[in-house]
C-alpha cells in the first residue's frame, strides 16, 4: 500500500476559513520577522493532526530551518499528545555529534511510543549553515552527512562500544544505553543485523543530487525528492529500489471536484509580482538549481508553476480526485510508494484529500491485489 | 531578603518506586540494564505532582550517557506537569550552540518559559571521548566559555521585538532588518547566525544559567556566563568567603546536596547509617571518582576521607558509596531549617537537594521542613 505523510502546517497556520491563497502566502511569508510562525502552536498542530489521522496520514514531516521551532522538541510534544499519528523529524547533519543525537533520537523515541523517522538534510542554504556555526562546502557536506549517519546506524546497530574514526567524527568507545524504541509496526525495512539493539528508524535522505542517492543508498531506508513525471523518475527510482532503498516524492496537491476548479485554485496562488522569488536563499542546493527551467505543465497532473516562485517542493499534483488516484497509482507501478504532500489550507486539503483520493488509491490497490 | 529557593533532583528511570538507598546508587545506574536507561514518565509524573505541592520550584534532570536525553525529557515532563520548572544538565561541546539555543526556545515555547540551564564542561575524559570530545578538562571549559557567549549572544537579539522596520528587498511589505550574531572564536564559528524562535517566558528572554564545578576554572565560567554558580554544600564557615566574592560579582550560589531528615537528630543519624552498604559497592564507586579528572569529584572524596562528619549536621560519609552529591544534612526539622538559614546568612540564594527515598524524603522536607525555613524567613 501507498504510505502517505503530510507536511506539518506552520505555527499558527491552521485558521478556519482561509481561502488557498492566504495560506499559501502565510507559509511563504513565514520566514518574515513579524510571522507568529516561529512560536510553537500546540492547539493548531493538535487540530490538524487529529484531521490527518482521520484522514488515514501516517505521518507529519516537521521542517528545520532558522525561521522556525526546533523539530525534535515539536515532535516530542506532539507525540505525547497523539496516539498514531508518527513524525519524521527533519536536521541537518553538522549542527549536533551523532552520539548526542543518537541520545536525543532514541529518548524521543521511548517517549512516544516509537512513531518517529528522521529526514536527513546534508544543508540547504550556505548562508543559513554558516548562521548555524557550519562553513563546510555543499559536497563536503554530502561526505560529514555521510560519516554521520554511518556512526549513528552503529550505535543502533551496537548500542556500546562505538568506535569510529573519520574524517569530520571520531568516537572512542561510545556508548548510549537508552535504545531506539520501534514502533509497532515499523523498522520492517531497516536492514541491520538485530542485536541487544539492532532497531533503528526509517532514515530519509533528501536532495536531487547524485550524493543524495549515494547517501541514501549507503545510510538512509528511503530516498526523498520532489516529484517529477513518472517518466522521468523511472530509472534512478529503479535504482534505489535494486538497491532495496524506498523512494518518497514531495509533492503539493490541489484537489477539487472539477479540472477547473483545481486550476482556479492553482492559478490563485501565484504572486502578484510574477518576479517574486524565495529560490535565491537555497542558491546551492541542486534541487533548487534545477527548478525553474521547466515547461509549466509536465503531465495533464503535475504542475510546476510555483517551484519559480517558492522553490521545487511546490510542484503540484492538481486534478479532480480520480485524476489524483491515478496519478499516485502510476508513481506506484514504477516503484515509488511513499508520499510527503501538503496543501492550502492543509487542514481542508488533508481532510478532502482523506474523504475523496486515498479512498479511491486503496479501491485500486485491493483490486490489482484481487 | 528574597526567599530561599529549593530545587531537587530529577529521580532516574526507576527509581520513584524504589524503597532502599541502595538500590538507586549511582554503581547500579551504570549497568546496561538499569531501568535508567528509560525514560519512567510514569514515576516522574507523580514525582513532579509531588514536588509541585511540596512547595519544590524546580528537578534538576542530569545528563550522562547511561539516561536519557535531558531536553527531551523536560519537554515530555513540561507538558505533563503546570507548574514545576526543569533545569537541564547539558555539556557544551555535543551540539553547536545555535541550534541547542532553537531547542531550548522552541521548548520554553511549550512548556511556559520553565526551564533553566545547567551547563557542565564534561565529566570523564572517556565518556566524553564516546561523544567525540578529545579535549581536555581545561580546554573544555575554554568552550564551554565560547558555548555560552555565542548561546547569549543569540539570546540577546531582540528578533522579534515589533521596532525598527526598513522595507523588505522584495519591496512588498516592510520588514525589520534582521540582528545577526557573529562569533570568531577557537571553538565555535558563527555568521550571520539568526534564529527566528524567541525564548519564552512570562518574566524571562534567556534560561538562567548554572554553572557547576568546583576548579577555578568553573568558577570563572560561573561568573563571566553564568546566573548561578552550583557547587557541592560544604559548612557555612569554609563557604562563606567564596560565596561572599561570588555574590559581588552579581552570581547567586545554589548548593547541592542530600536531605536526611527524622523526628529527631537520633533517628536521621540512624537513617543514614543504615545506607552504608557492602564493600563491594564501595570499590565500583571508589574506581569511577578515581577515573573521573573532576575537581568536583575529587574534592568530595577528600572530604569524605578527612572529615565525615563535618560539622553536627553536615556529614560527608555516604560519599564513598553514593557519589560526591551526596553530603548530607542530617537532623530534626528545626536543625534542618535552622541550617538553610545559615545559607542564606553568609548569601547562598539555593539549593537543589535529593534524599532517599526520592519521594518520601522530599515529601517529609515540603512538609517539615519548607514551612519552617519559610516562618523564620519572615520574622
Amino acid at each position: 500500500m501507498i504510505r502517505f505523510h503530510w507536511m506539518l502546517p506552520k505555527a499558527f497556520e491552521v485558521r478556519r476559513g482561509q481561502t488557498p491563497r492566504e495560506a499559501a502566502r502565510y507559509r511563504i511569508e513565514s520566514i518574515q520577522l513579524d510571522s507568529p510562525s516561529p512560536k510553537p502552536d500546540m492547539d493548531g498542530w493538535l487540530e490538524f493532526a487529529r484531521v490527518a489521522e482521520d484522514a488515514g496520514i501516517e505521518s507529519v514531516l516537521i521542517s528545520f530551518s532558522r525561521y522556525e521551532p526546533e523539530p525534535f522538541m515539536v515532535a516530542c510534544a506532539m507525540g505525547q499528545e497523539t496516539s498514531r499519528l508518527k513524525y519524521i523529524v527533519a536536521y541537518r547533519s553538522g549542527l549536533m555529534g551523532p552520539t548526542s543525537f543518537v541520545q536525543q533520537i532514541n529518548t524521543l523515541s521511548a517517549l512516544i511510543d516509537g512513531r518517529v523517522a528522521i529526514n536527513i538534510v546534508a544543508g540547504s542554504s550556505a548562508a543559513e549553515q554558516r548562521g548555524y556555526g557550519d562553513f563546510l562546502p555543499h559536497d563536503e557536506r554530502y561526505a560529514r552527512a555521510e560519516e554521520f549517519l554511518s556512526a549513528a546506524n552503529a550505535f543502533w546497530r551496537e548500542g556500546h562500544d562505538v568506535d569510529f574514526d573519520g574524517r569530520y567524527y571520531k568516537l572512542e568507545k561510545g556508548t548510549l544505553h537508552t535504545p531506539f524504541v520501534a514502533p509497532d509496526s515499523g523498522a520492517r525495512r531497516a536492514p541491520l543485523p538485530v542485536g541487544a539493539h539492532g532497531v533503528r528508524p526509517e532514515i530519509y535522505v533528501s536532495g536531487h543530487s547524485e550524493q543524495s542517492m549515494r547517501l541514501a543508498a549507503t545510510q538512509g531506508t528511503c530516498w526523498l525528492r520532489a516529484a517529477d513525471t513518472p517518466e522521468s523518475l523511472r530509472p534512478s527510482v529503479a535504482r534505489m529500489r535494486g538497491l532495496g532503498i524506498d523512494v518518497c516524492l514531495r509533492a503539493c496537491v490541489i484537489c477539487r471536484p472539477t479540472r477547473e476548479e483545481a486550476l482556479r485554485v492553482a492559478q490563485s496562488l501565484l504572486p502578484d509580482d510574477k518576479r517574486e522569488t524565495t529560490i535565491a536563499l537555497k542558491n546551492d542546493s541542486r534541487m533548487y538549481a534545477e527548478s525553474g527551467a521547466k515547461d509549466e505543465w509536465l503531465n495533464r497532473t503535475l504542475w510546476t508553476g510555483l517551484v519559480p516562485h517558492y522553490g521545487p517542493v511546490w510542484t503540484t499534483l492538481l486534478g479532480t480526485p480520480e485524476e489524483l488516484a491515478g496519478a499516485f497509482l502510476a508513481y506506484k507501478e514504477i516503484g515509488v510508494d511513499q508520499f510527503i504532500l501538503s496543501g492550502w489550507p492543509e487542514v481542508d486539503e488533508v481532510s478532502n484529500f482523506g474523504r475523496e483520493v486515498i479512498p479511491r488509491v486503496r479501491d485500486a490497490e485491493r483490486r490489482q491485489v484481487a | 531578603m528574597s526567599a530561599l529557593r529549593f530545587h531537587w533532583m530529577m529521580p532516574k528511570g526507576g527509581e520513584v518506586s524504589m524503597k532502599s538507598a541502595q538500590e538507586t546508587s549511582r554503581v547500579l545506574t551504570t549497568k546496561k540494564e538499569s531501568p535508567a536507561a528509560m525514560p519512567d514518565v510514569q514515576g516522574w509524573t507523580r514525582f513532579a505532582r509531588a514536588a509541585e505541592e511540596s512547595g519544590i520550584e524546580s528537578v534538576l534532570l542530569s545528563f550522562s550517557r547511561y539516561e536519557p536525553d535531558t531536553i527531551l525529557i523536560a519537554c515530555a515532563m513540561g507538558r505533563a506537569t503546570p507548574a514545576l520548572k526543569y533545569i537541564i544538565a547539558y555539556r557544551s561541546g555535543l551540539i553547536q550552540p545555535a541550534p541547542f539555543v532553537q531547542q531550548i526556545n522552541t521548548l520554553s515555547g511549550l512548556i511556559g518559559g520553565r526551564v533553566a540551564l545547567n551547563i557542565v564542561a564534561g565529566s570523564s575524559t572517556a565518556e566524553q571521548r564516546g561523544y567525540g570530545d578529545y579535549l581536555e578538562h581545561d580546554d573544555r571549559y575554554a568552550r564551554a566559555e565560547e558555548f555560552l557567549a555565542v548561546c547569549k549572544a543569540f539570546w540577546g537579539r531582540t528578533l522579534c521585538a515589533p521596532t525598527a522596520t526598513t522595507t523588505a528587498p522584495n519591496g512588498r511589505g516592510a520588514q525589520r532588518a534582521p540582528e545577526t550574531v557573529a562569533f570568531d572564536g577557537k571553538y565555535y564559528r558563527v555568521d550571520g547566525g539568526r534564529l527566528h524562535s524567541p525564548f519564552q517566558s512570562p518574566d524571562r528572554t534567556a534560561p538562567e544559567i548554572y554553572v557547576s564545578g568546583h576548579s577555578p576554572q568553573a568558577q570563572a565560567l560561573a561568573l563571566s556566563q553564568g546566573s548561578a554558580w552550583l557547587r557541592l554544600i560544604d559548612t557555612p564557615e569554609k563557604l562563606a568567603p567564596i560565596v561572599a566574592q561570588v555574590r559581588e560579582r552579581g552570581v547567586e550560589v545554589c548548593l547541592r546536596l542530600c536531605v536526611i531528615c527524622r523526628e529527631t537528630r537520633d533517628e536521621a543519624v540512624a537513617a543514614a547509617m543504615a545506607m552504608l552498604p557492602d564493600d563491594n559497592t564501595e570499590k565500583e564507586e571508589r574506581g569511577i571518582l578515581n577515573r573521573s579528572d573532576s575537581q568536583t569529584l575529587k574534592q568530595a572524596l577528600a572530604a569524605a576521607d578527612e572529615r565525615g562528619w563535618m560539622n553536627r549536621n553536615l556529614y560527608a560519609g555516604l560519599v564513598p558509596y553514593y557519589g560526591s552529591s551526596s553530603i548530607t544534612l542530617i537532623g530534626s526539622p528545626d536543625e534542618l531549617a535552622e541550617q538553610f538559614l545559615e545559607y542564606k546568612k553568609i548569601g547562598v540564594t539555593q539549593f537543589i537537594i535529593a534524599g532517599w527515598p526520592k519521594l518520601d524524603e522530599m515529601l517529609i522536607f515540603g512538609r517539615e521542613v519548607l514551612p519552617r525555613v519559610r516562618q523564620m524567613e519572615g520574622s
